[in-house]
């Protein structure tokens, strides 16, 4: 019983160590330890296993009010969200040639921005001002700046949480429409 | 093609299942654009709809299971004195005015309608006084519906603070209350009911307190001032609908208009020079909506908030102000010509999964080419860093970043709703939005009345929701509150967090702190999020604290706190 009672202890301890440690550690830091509700605003981030080292590697991308923003919600002049991204991978092998990059692009594609290279943490940090977006990381030849879209294979992807509001046409109950009246093909 | 993890696929599964569930257990579909503006039972009238979309499946017919109310209803509106537009009242220390709360007629959007009016203006009266006064006024109540005046974020003396049954019974028909408002705080406040404000605050009933400072350079330099009240309301081909007679309609979402208001115009227009630079005073009175407020391409500084002044003046883009918030822009007009002031969002169409742009006008700014003087260029290009507010928060620092003393946690219940609302939302938990920015499901808001959903604040240490928890503090203590907006409700919503009596500081968001501090009374919990507050309990009294959206007060979230002289 009072074995029961230390080893109960210990594994309290143990974990209200580090615990206590991490309220100073700022989102996408080693030993994070985001708020209750965060997960609200996190991107599971999932890998395409397109790189050695990647098969069990994991990773997020954390969403949070920018700092600059004095409301409570950051909201761009078209209403827009504008969140600052932090972006995390574990379990993974960092590759021996190329650079990590991380990205975010709309769901169309048709909008991408760099918000730059991994670090040696395999960290990266920025923003992103659309509702709903991926976050891509991707392997490239060397870390460029300028480069406005990847060419290396993606190594992880996300969809931000909005993505799952997907559309009812022709789902369900509502599969009766006309899908072609509501802009899809039918 | 995304991998998708199995906890997604099974929940998407069962959101099929439900809906198909919900399509069994209710018919066909129906074309949603057949249905607004029809008379139903009950004096109910079909809530308009973007003709785009789709009703669900069993709600085709269905009314709110409240009774439907319309002031005067039956009655002709022309016998009702028509409404002007708010007049200033300058007011000093010991003035007294006399407030009738009374029925007025409106013109809106091409429908004569019958409102309520304090003084037969819309907004009521605006009241200028100076920091300490003490203003005496008179409530003469001639409406059918028990009323009484809150005097939002004045921190005065408890038995004035216009709660019926906390602070003071309710002013029946043709009763009258005498408030005593003493006024220490400069900045914009407002007034309005605290009984049924989902009816009667909607129907006009409110109006701006604006406390001037004794400090000349309280502000920047500014060419004018000007007052900018945003509210909505909801109409349709025949003028206003109805409201819950017994309970509110809309308790999910709060009810949002689709006709917006500034100063209860839906045609404000202003008038500048070339580069002349206006201060604007924010309020928004709306139940439920939070604007996004944007200036076209002028130039927006912003300054102090609902209790005084931010620590530093900042740039924005737009003004995100929620219910019964307040905010103070400096804003420089450059080009001649049309500016709109407006609501600009992304809007949810739920049935095609999509946010869309959404653009509503709520004031045109004609900006002449004549220059405005004298020339404050200067002033409005820095951004002022006020030294004396950083010496007033000293005190308060060493409390910004400690933990919590009590946690809320913000979700709801619900009883009774239609069985297609329930299966339909309970199936809809994959996302909710961290703001509402639209009613992007009218009829289900609308279908929910406050005697089927309960918003509840719930006390994280003892259990104890709304008006069950019972706290009680000291005058001089500073109390550190975190208020968790429960993403994994039945429905998810943003809630404005109102405290009466007091002032509080948001030390902290999500855990990240804020740099920039100003004095509140109000401010918005988005879903999913953890809002820090240091409430400085200056204040002895009965106080409340409540979610400002109307129809989430009146569907049960608030409670009532108490502050004891030392």
């Amino acid at each position: 019983m009072l074995y029961r009672q230390r080893f109960g202890l210990a594994v309290l301890i143990s974990f209200a160590l580090p615990l206590a440690n991490m309220s100073s550690v700022g989102a996408g830091e080693p030993g994070y330890c985001p708020l209750e509700g965060a997960e609200y605003y996190s991107v599971e981030l999932v890998t395409t296993k397109n790189i050695p080292g990647t098969g069990l590697a994991t990773g997020r991308a954390d969403l949070s009010n920018p700092a600059s923003s004095p409301f409570s919600v950051g909201i761009s002049q078209d209403g827009s969200y504008e969140y600052s991204v932090h972006v995390s991978l574990e379990r993974m092998k960092i590759p021996t040639a190329g650079r990590l990059v991380a990205w975010v692009t709309t769901r169309e594609l048709d909008q991408i921005e760099r918000l730059g290279p991994l670090d040696e943490k395999l960290r990266a940090s920025g923003k992103v001002g659309w509702n709903k977006f991926l976050v891509v990381i991707t392997l490239e030849a060397d870390n460029d700046p300028e480069q406005s879209m990847w060419v290396g294979p993606i190594v992880f992807r996300g969809v931000s949480r909005s993505g799952m509001m997907h559309t009812m046409v022709g789902h369900g109950a509502l599969q009766q429409e006309n899908c072609a009246a509501y802009g899809y093909a039918s | 093609m995304m991998h998708t993890p199995p906890t997604l696929i099974t929940r998407v599964t069962g959101y099929c299942l439900t809906v198909v569930a919900a399509a069994a257990l209710a018919g066909p579909l129906t074309a949603q654009s057949e249905m607004p503006g029809m008379d139903m039972s009950g004096g109910w009238r079909m809530v308009p709809m973007d003709p785009n979309m789709i009703m669900l499946p069993g709600l085709a017919g269905a009314v709110p299971i409240v009774g439907a109310f319309l002031p005067g209803e039956g009655i002709n509106p022309a016998n009702f004195p028509e409404a002007e537009p708010s007049q200033v009242v300058e007011m000093v220390d010991g003035d007294t005015l006399d407030i009738e709360v009374s029925i007025v007629r409106r013109s809106l959007n091409g429908h004569e309608i019958v409102m309520f009016g304090y003084n037969r203006q819309y907004p009521g009266p605006l009241i200028r006084a100076p920091k300490d006064a003490t203003l005496i006024v008179r409530v003469r109540n001639e409406i059918e519906l028990p009323t009484t005046i809150h005097w939002h974020g004045v921190r005065l003396a408890n038995e004035f603070d216009g709660v019926p049954g906390v602070t003071q019974e309710a002013i029946q028909r043709g009763e009258s209350f005498l408030y005593e408002v003493h006024v220490p705080d400069a900045g914009m406040f407002w007034y309005h009911p605290h009984a049924r404000e989902d009816v009667q605050q909607d129907l006009g009933l409110f109006g701006n307190l604006l406390v001037t400072s004794p400090n000349p350079n309280y502000y920047g330099p500014v060419h004018r001032e000007e007052i900018l009240v945003l509210d909505d309301i909801l109409m349709d081909e025949q003028g206003a609908l109805p409201w819950g007679e017994s309970a509110p309609t809309h308790a999910l979402m709060g009810r949002f208009g689709n006709v917006m208001m500034v100063n209860g115009e839906t045609d404000h227009q202003l008038s500048a020079k070339k580069g002349e630079v206006v201060r604007f005073f924010l309020t928004n009175v709306a139940n439920s909506r939070t604007f996004n407020v944007t200036f076209g391409g002028a130039q927006v500084k912003l300054i102090a908030s609902d209790v005084g002044r931010f620590e530093r003046e900042v740039w924005v883009e737009s003004v995100v102000i929620a219910p019964a918030e307040r905010y103070v822009v400096d804003v420089r007009f450059e080009e001649p010509g049309t500016t709109l002031i407006a609501n600009s969002i992304q809007a949810i169409n739920h049935f095609r999964g999509e946010f869309y742009p959404h653009v509503d006008t709520l004031s045109i700014v004609t900006v002449s080419t004549e220059t405005a003087a004298p020339g404050i260029s200067d002033s409005f290009d820095s951004l002022r860093v006020h030294d004396e507010i950083a010496v007033e928060l000293e005190p308060y620092r060493p409390h910004l970043n400690r933990e919590p003393d009590y946690e809320l946690e913000a979700t709801l219940r619900v009883q009774d709703l239609p069985p297609a609302i329930v299966l339909s939302m309970e199936a809809d938990t994959l996302f909710f939005p961290p703001m509402e920015w639209n009613d992007a499901m009218p009829v289900m808001n609308w279908l929910s009345t406050g005697d089927q959903v309960t918003w509840i604040l719930k006390d994280r240490d003892t259990g104890a929701e709304n008006a069950d928890i019972d706290w009680n503090f000291k005058v001089g203590d500073l109390v550190k509150m975190r208020i968790f907006n429960s993403p994994d409700s039945f429905h998810p919503m943003n809630h404005p967090i109102h405290i009466h009596g007091q002032r509080f500081l948001v030390t902290a968001m999500d855990g990240a702190e804020n740099q920039n501090l100003a004095w509140k009374d109000t401010a918005i919990v988005p879903v999913g999020s953890s809002m820090d507050l240091l409430v400085e309990m200056s204040n002895p009294g009965e106080w409340m604290l409540h979610c400002h959206i109307a129809e989430h007060l009146s569907a049960g979230m608030m409670f009532s706190f108490t502050v004891q002289e030392q």
